[in-house]
């Protein structure tokens, strides 16, 4: 037993465990510099709590990698459904925290159960994909992957909270294109959901940032036109799948293919518009032109790119920042962590963390070439998609090439249940990669 | 493990090496975003931290003001008020009793209250959070002076909104409030914000979006501290006015027919037949609205929504009663149109009359009013004559269709907020709802408009205006003009707009008008209605309520009879409820509002004129 434990620690992959550690070090600093007044009061206790979260989640991360992860492999479908359960319960009684019912707990203390869902999907999916990998027929697959995440997607969805539910798609691509699905259905899901964006946001560009009509754009959201063109490549949809059906032709297959992507993607943006308030999809796109709107979304970006900008190459200093500390910043402990730590640090600060992720990414996909079992390579595959998505998006916000939508930045933004879900997965990576030579 | 085919590379390689691509190339694009914005462009954005910052502050706009059809003096004015925000983290922990003690003592008002806009989680926030609104000039100075004490108080104006007029017009008028969070909702896309100020009912909330301007903006620019850089000047986008309104109210006799219906639980309508112009209403018992603009507004609101007399509801049109017998106008119009029962033929009323396994009573009792014919019916108000016209030869389908021409069971459309409809029973509904036939019993009690039929007193004046019109309502409205807030000039004039217009022949209509002459000349109101300015006609309704010895009581009436439809006829309905102490005195508050308008009286001219100061209660001279 200890001889196990001292090979498993002997095991373990300490860059990724490390990189992990700085990173959130670095939150605390910087959460508590965004507590902080220009006049040197410090007027929040966020990091007390940020603290005490990465102790308690830090504990959750040892745990996670002492269990075997394969053991847990059976109990996948229980874990997976406890926390759709726990995401409608959350959905009826929870907490509304920023116009979602997001939160579940008791007085101060609660939890974002869609954080947890994210993993528990990952874990149920990696199973299923394992599962069915010589049984199923690929088309099959997809559409069980399809299920297994769209569900909990949906759910967070109608709390509503765009941003995390956007977070569900990013883990079914990475997964299915790593665990072997056939390229077309990636592709199919690719085109589906960036068409679909396309078309929710297209009014809305073309009123507020092209500022001018273009032309024929008006056929595919005004009046009768839309149900025209919808009703159109319905009949096209059923000929091509008629005729694939009669004369077996690859061409009819492609083109059946072709106008399944643009059906969904119109119901689709319909639905879109139908949930969005215009507020929201203008913030989705209010990055592309941030001067649109100069006090409302646009403002947040303009303030977070000066605040990037001001730093500098090696920044202000440690809690010497202007735009945070003079209130420019909103949001600065949680959404814009990033731009008081690139203001306060500058450029170098930036290409440390930039660097810490780069560590914890090529360490984790480094992973796929040894690791055998195609459980293991799902759930990292999974992992490392939705924390390089979350990057991506939190990030390239901040610096003004990424759209509004409130995800988190791991590791270093403020709040306890993004922390604790990152490093249960953290813990998962550590665990394959201390056990992929084990049979 | 040993299930499985032992695979040397479960992953394609290709694809992880896509994978790695694809972080590697996100980070690469991102240092090199971060890289332009901090070393290409960083001295720029440094130079524009450091020492200009735009810092904005809002200039409140004008709310519209509300004048009454003379359009001279207002109804609604604007007073310069303030309120004191504080940004709760400029202000330091150790000083928070303190300085909360101090705004108390300088407010007057409660520390608790005070204490308790800013909970411990907004004490990192920057914005501003109003503490305390409606804060008098002098105030503020004293605030001003001790600000050195008084770390992270700050102030905006807020003009108040004043009601000049409050009495009976607060129903018309509304009031405005702090908009909340569930308006927020539905209106953020028409432009509100959160902390604006938004007509809460009445003409405020109908007219909101011409009465509230929009706020404009200073923007100065300062360097980080927040100080104000000498010679750069403030750049001002202007607020603009909301517009002003005009009523089409006329204020004196809104006064009259305030007074003349006293304290008594109810309300009048005075309207103008010929264009739906709403020349008065009233509704007791009324609110003062300046209440709920004051600090503890809150909790005189929610006094006034708990008060059994329920003093917020407009009674006029958001309360629905049994038409009683001035439903008989309704009927006589049917048996005349439909030729349903000769007008001249007779009935013999002895008071009361058998029907099914009831005894119906007319109202006068035994010995009755012996024959009558229709117009004897309506001026003596006979109800064996309508019971046994309408159950016999007019039949309930006819009497349902007349009751829906006259627009009962129908919201009228008035601009105001809150109007309700009444019902208009039919046998199909009484089927659907209580699975039991419709029977004789039932058209006889609609006959003399009890039972199941409920309306507003302004669909009794829209009744009584489509009997004036020879078939035409206008629609009730009581905005007149808007108005440009600066130049005085008619932006809007708003136009009589026809409502319904009846098929009904006017001849019809014509004996219809005879008839309720009558009433006045030889009938019920011979001596309530004894003013000599006018001549008047109309009817009395006295509506059970299960009540042993109070009624409701109705008086639907118009004059000048017989000079034709011209700018003087008004329309006049009062209407007191059965929880008042029994005056029969709807036709009395009707005669002093006729003889106020015609004689051109004040209300004390008039109780004087007509002789009635025996039948006023000392409370109510007081004024």
């Amino acid at each position: 037993m200890i001889a196990n434990l001292k090979a498993l620690f002997s095991d373990i992959d300490w860059y990724i465990l490390a990189a992990s550690l700085i990173l959130m070090v670095v939150g605390i600093l910087f959460i508590f510099s965004s507590g902080v007044t220009s006049t040197g009061v410090v007027v929040s206790t966020e990091y007390l709590r940020q603290i005490a979260w990465v102790a308690l989640g830090f504990v959750f991360l040892m745990l996670v990698v002492l269990v075997d992860y394969k053991r847990v492999k059976d109990s996948s479908f229980v874990i997976y459904a406890a926390v759709l359960l726990l995401l409608v319960y959350t959905r009826m009684f929870g907490r509304v925290v920023n116009g979602a019912r997001s939160w579940i707990g008791i007085g101060e203390l609660g939890i974002q159960p869609s954080e947890f869902a994210k993993i528990a999907t990952i874990f149920y999916l990696s199973k299923y994909l394992d599962q069915t990998r010589h049984s199923l027929p690929g088309f099959r697959r997809f559409l069980g992957s399809l299920a297994i995440v769209g569900i909990p997607m949906l759910l967070v969805l109608s709390q509503p909270d765009f941003g995390t539910a956007l977070v569900f798609i990013p883990i079914l691509l990475s997964m299915s294109y790593l665990c072997g699905l056939e390229r077309r259905y990636i592709v199919f899901l690719l085109s589906t959901v960036a068409l679909t964006l396309v078309l929710v946001v297209l009014p809305l560009w073309e009123r507020n940032i092209a500022a001018r009509p273009t032309g024929l754009l008006f056929v595919l959201y005004e009046g009768p036109y839309r149900f025209w063109i919808l009703g159109a490549c319905v009949i096209t949809l059923g000929l091509a799948v008629w005729g694939f059906l009669v004369f077996r032709n690859r061409y009819y297959y492609w083109i059946s293919y072709a106008f399944l992507i643009l059906i969904l993607s119109l119901v689709g943006s319909e639905l879109g518009h139908r949930v969005l308030k215009d507020y929201q999809i203008m913030r989705l796109i209010v990055f592309l032109d941030p001067s649109v709107d100069p006090r409302g979304s646009g403002w947040n970006i303009l303030q977070s790119i000066t605040a990037i900008g001001s730093g500098g190459f090696a920044g202000r200093g440690f809690l010497q920042g202007t735009q945070s500390h003079y209130r420019f910043l909103p949001q600065q402990s949680t959404d814009f962590i990033f731009s008081i730590l690139s203001e306060e640090w500058g450029f170098l600060g930036g290409l440390v963390v930039f660097g810490l992720y780069g560590i914890i990414l090529w360490r984790t996909l480094a992973l796929l070439k040894t690791v055998k079992d195609p459980f293991a390579v799902g759930i990292v595959a999974g992992l490392s998609g939705m924390i390089l998505f979350h990057f991506m998006i939190n990030v390239g916000m901040t610096m003004g090439i990424m759209p509004i939508t409130g995800i988190p930045l791991f590791f270093l933004s403020y709040g306890g249940s993004s922390l604790w879900a990152v490093l249960i997965g953290i813990g998962l990576i550590l665990g394959i990669s201390a056990r992929r030579y084990h049979s | 493990m040993s299930d499985l085919i032992p695979e040397a590379k479960p992953v394609d390689p290709r694809r992880i090496l896509v994978f790695r691509l694809l972080a590697v190339g996100i980070l690469a694009v991102y240092t090199g975003r971060l890289f332009y914005l901090q070393i290409l462009r960083g001295g720029e954005f440094r130079s524009q931290a450091a020492s200009i910052s735009r810092q904005s502050s809002i200039l409140p706009s004008q709310r519209g003001e509300i004048y009454d059809r003379g359009g001279n003096i207002p109804l609604v004015l604007n007073v310069d008020s303030f309120a004191l925000d504080i940004v709760p983290a400029e202000l330091p922990a150790e000083m928070r009793d303190t300085v909360f003690l101090k705004l108390a003592k300088l407010t007057g008002r409660p520390v608790e209250e005070l204490r308790a806009k800013i909970p411990s989680s907004y004490y990192h926030l920057y914005q501003p959070v109003e503490v305390v609104g409606s804060v008098p000039y002098p105030v503020i100075v004293s605030v001003a002076e001790r600000l050195d004490e008084l770390p992270g108080v700050t102030w905006h104006a807020k003009p108040k909104r004043n009601y000049v007029e409050t009495g009976s017009l607060s129903h018309l008028i509304g009031y405005v409030g702090d908009i909340t969070r569930e308006e927020l909702k539905l209106l953020f896309n028409q432009g509100y914000q959160s902390g604006d100020v938004i007509g809460k009912t009445g003409i405020e909330k109908q007219y909101d979006s011409l009465l509230r301007g929009r706020d404009g903006r200073e923007y100065r620019v300062v360097d980080v501290r927040g100080r104000k850089i000498a010679g750069a000047e403030p750049s001002v986008d202007p607020p603009v006015m909301g517009r002003n309104i005009v009523l089409t109210i006329d204020r004196r006799i809104q006064e009259l027919a305030e007074k003349a219906l006293g304290q008594r639980m109810g309300s009048v309508v005075v309207l103008k037949p010929g264009t739906g112009e709403i020349l008065a209403m009233v509704s007791y018992p009324w609110y003062n609205p300046n209440l709920f603009l004051e600090a503890d507004g809150g909790r005189a609101y929610a006094r006034l929504l708990n008060d059994p007399n329920k003093p917020l509801l407009n009674r006029a049109i958001q309360s629905a009663y049994p038409p009683a017998s001035t439903f008989k106008a309704v009927v006589t119009t049917g048996i005349l149109e439909e030729n349903a029962f000769p007008p001249e033929k007779t009935v013999l009323c002895q008071g009361e009359v058998s029907y099914g396994d009831r005894v119906f009573r007319c109202w006068i009792r035994k010995p009755g009013h012996g024959a009558v014919d229709l117009k004897g019916a309506m001026a003596q108000s006979c109800d064996i004559y309508f019971w046994t016209v309408a159950r016999d030869h007019l039949g309930i389908e006819r009497l349902v269709s007349y009751s829906k021409e006259f627009g009962f069971g129908t919201a009228s459309g008035i601009d105001l907020p809150g109007e309700i409809s009444g019902f208009n029973p039919s046998p199909q509904w009484k089927e659907r709802r209580y699975h039991e036939k419709w029977l004789g019993g039932d058209t006889m009690n609609m006959s003399i408009g009890q039972g199941y039929l409920l309306t507003t007193p302004l669909q009794m004046a829209n009744m009584i205006a489509m009997i004036v019109n020879d078939g035409i309502i206008y629609k009730p409205h009581i905005l007149s003009e808007v108005r440009d807030p600066s130049s005085g000039a008619v932006i809007r004039s708003v136009a009589p707009e026809v409502l319904s217009q009846s098929r009904i022949k006017p001849e019809t209509f014509k004996v219809v008008r005879d008839n309720l002459r009558a009433v006045i000349t030889e009938g019920t109101a011979r001596y309530p209605v004894s003013t000599k300015a006018v001549q008047v006609a109309g009817k009395t309704g006295t509506a059970e309520v299960g009540l042993a010895d109070r009624w409701h009581s109705w008086f639907a009436s118009y004059g000048p009879y017989g000079a034709g439809i011209t700018d003087d006829t008004v329309v006049v309905v009062v209407m007191v409820e059965a929880t008042n102490p029994w005056e029969w005195w709807a036709p009395y508050a009707s005669n002093i509002i006729f003889q106020g308008i015609f004689a051109n009286q004040t209300y004390d001219e008039v109780i004087q004129a007509l002789g009635l100061s025996y039948m006023i209660k000392p409370t109510e001279r007081v004024e």
